[in-house]
């Protein structure tokens, strides 16, 4: 009889055994394939990697306009390939590493609900006082567009660049997968195509901002169509010749391309898992029900990450998983927190908290503060001007309510940001903060500045 | 839908820890900000020395 089973080793499962185990529980882990998830073995980390190459070769090109020259910068896939590979062997042997210091014990293999704390993996039967779900998603398919990992392809098969860069590439999908995979195949020579149904790129997020990297993306030579989708294909001698449709005026145009990515979007894993048999309950998308405590709706069974609800993020189900770790070991947590979103391209996308739109549906009197990075000079000196911060706050109360970034580096820039919200900063705290000359993140205190009409680097309109 | 509750997480956690709802708490600082004053008052605690 262990304490806690924790249902997969993404890193929703990784942190929610290493955390049970750091409160004294007897904690098995069961994964039915590789340790790290989904993050770790085909998401976050192998997708960096490449970002990280491609912003590289970029940046050699770049590097002429100060008087650098590399010359055309030539890419060894399979190095390349190795490298990624490495770098993911090193973080997967990482979490085992810790999972044996923490005394959490392994199991291989799949588990399934066999009753409400009983499951089976292998034949054989265990049962824990507690069971944390973190079985995390897969990629949701598009009709028509069934992935065959050769030229249609989900995320995992795009990863593979030792395969070949094609040289035209589409991604159907302008969420953050969608884009990243289109910046790093332009990077490496590819023509790039990338198809949005909703009007604007990251659907959801501040449209002022989204549509400002979806320009900077455009003169990358990244070709963006909102308002799109793509509704067949038909496999031809010299490629894929893809149908799209315009989603109000119903006009088609056919493109050709030699790989397509479909990135629409990611289902919650519960199949084959048996959570009839522990009456865990789902909703109508599949996701598990769960509350703030994530608990679901069998008492001691919890639920976290990509399974139980959305955003998809890596450090939304690791902290989901702390919640439910200190939950089974009997503590009151809740899941309470802002959760920053970031997109890898370059310039960077980040946000955290509420969008302009979302601030004035509630009701609150929304001021705005910006700051283009053509101001600051930190991005001059880093030849990369393109992008700007965005502060949304409540006149009234001055409270902050979001910030929204494309700059360099944004990833790291929005933590401030994070802590800025829990800590319910005013947008007058921000700006009374000294931030470090010359940095971007100066850029966040301008903006501030600019809220109230006084930022001193740029005209305050 | 989840609204901005003007405390830090530490305050947030020890409300739940003397069992007070934070959503029921009018905080006292400035803009409304939630203090641990303001928790323990509503848990029905003398405020600290
Ligand atoms: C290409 C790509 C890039 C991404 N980049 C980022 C990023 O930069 N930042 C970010 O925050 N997020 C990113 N994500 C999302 C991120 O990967 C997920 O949000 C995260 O992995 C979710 O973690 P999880 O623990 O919920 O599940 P997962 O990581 O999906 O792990 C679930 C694990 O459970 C195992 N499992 C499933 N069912 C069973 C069973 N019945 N028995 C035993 N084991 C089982 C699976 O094998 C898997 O290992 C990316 C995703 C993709 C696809």
């Amino acid at each position: 009889m262990y304490d806690v089973i924790v249902i997969g080793t993404g890193p929703g499962g990784y942190h929610a055994a290493i955390r049970a185990a750091q409160l004294g529980k007897k904690v098995l882990a069961i994964e039915a394939d590789a340790v790290g998830g989904v993050c770790l073995n085909v998401g976050c980390i192998p997708t960096k990697a490449l970002l990280h190459a491609a912003e590289e070769v970029e940046n050699a090109r770049k590097a002429a306009e100060f008087g650098l020259e590399f010359g055309e910068p030539k890419v060894d896939l399979n190095k390349l390939g190795s490298w990624r590979d490495g770098i993911v062997k090193r973080l997967t042997g990482g979490v085992q590493t810790l999972f044996k210091a923490n005394k959490v014990e392994l199991k291989r293999g799949f588990a399934r609900f066999v009753g409400p704390k009983k499951l089976e993996v292998n034949g054989e039967v265990v049962e824990g006082r507690s069971i944390i779900i973190a079985t995390g998603s897969e990629p949701a398919t598009l009709p028509g567009f069934e992935p065959d990992e050769q030229g249609i392809l989900t995320s995992t098969g795009a990863l593979k660049i030792e395969e070949g860069v094609p040289k035209r590439f589409l991604a159907i999908g302008a969420g953050a997968i969608g884009l990243e995979f289109a910046s790093i195949m332009n990077r490496f020579g590819a023509e790039v195509t990338v198809v949005e149904f909703m009007p604007q790129i990251l659907p959801g997020s501040d449209a002022e901002v989204a549509n400002l990297l979806a320009r900077i993306l455009g003169k990358q030579g990244i070709t963006i169509k909102t308002q799109t989708k793509a509704v067949g294909y038909e496999k031809k001698k010299d490629g894929y010749h893809v149908t799209l449709e315009h989603v109000e005026t119903g006009a088609q145009e056919e493109i050709v391309v030699d790989k397509i990515l479909v990135a629409v979007g990611r289902r919650p894993r519960t199949q084959g898992l048996g959570l009839e048999a522990a009456g865990v309950e789902v909703d109508a998308k599949g996701f598990i029900k769960v509350n703030d405590r994530m608990e679901t709706s069998v008492p001691g069974v919890y639920a976290i990450g990509d399974v139980a609800r959305p955003p998809l993020l890596a450090h939304k189900a690791m902290k989901e998983g702390l919640v439910a770790a200190e939950n089974a070991a009997g503590g009151n947590a809740v899941f309470d927190y802002q959760i920053p979103g970031v997109v890898y391209t370059s310039p960077e996308w980040a946000a955290v908290g509420m969008t302009e739109e979302e601030a004035r549906e509630k009701g609150i009197n929304v001021k705005v503060g910006k700051f283009p990075l053509t101001a600051s000079g930190r991005a001059m000196t880093l030849g990369a001007t393109e992008g700007v911060i965005k502060l949304v706050g409540d006149a009234d109360t001055d409270l902050l309510l979001g910030v929204h970034i494309v700059a360099p580096e944004a990833s790291d820039l929005i933590a401030e940001a994070a802590l800025a919200l829990e800590m319910a900063a005013t947008v007058t705290d921000l700006a009374l903060t000294v931030h470090a000359h010359p940095t971007l993140a100066e850029s966040v205190m301008e903006a501030a500045e600019h809220f109230h009409k006084q930022a001193i680097h740029i005209a305050n309109r | 839908e989840r609204r901005l509750i003007p405390a830090a997480p530490s305050i947030r956690r020890l409300a739940r820890e003397l069992g007070v709802d934070i959503h029921r708490i009018e905080g006292t600082g400035i803009a409304g900000r939630i203090t641990e004053e303001d928790v323990r008052r509503a848990a029905g605690q003398a405020p600290a020395p």
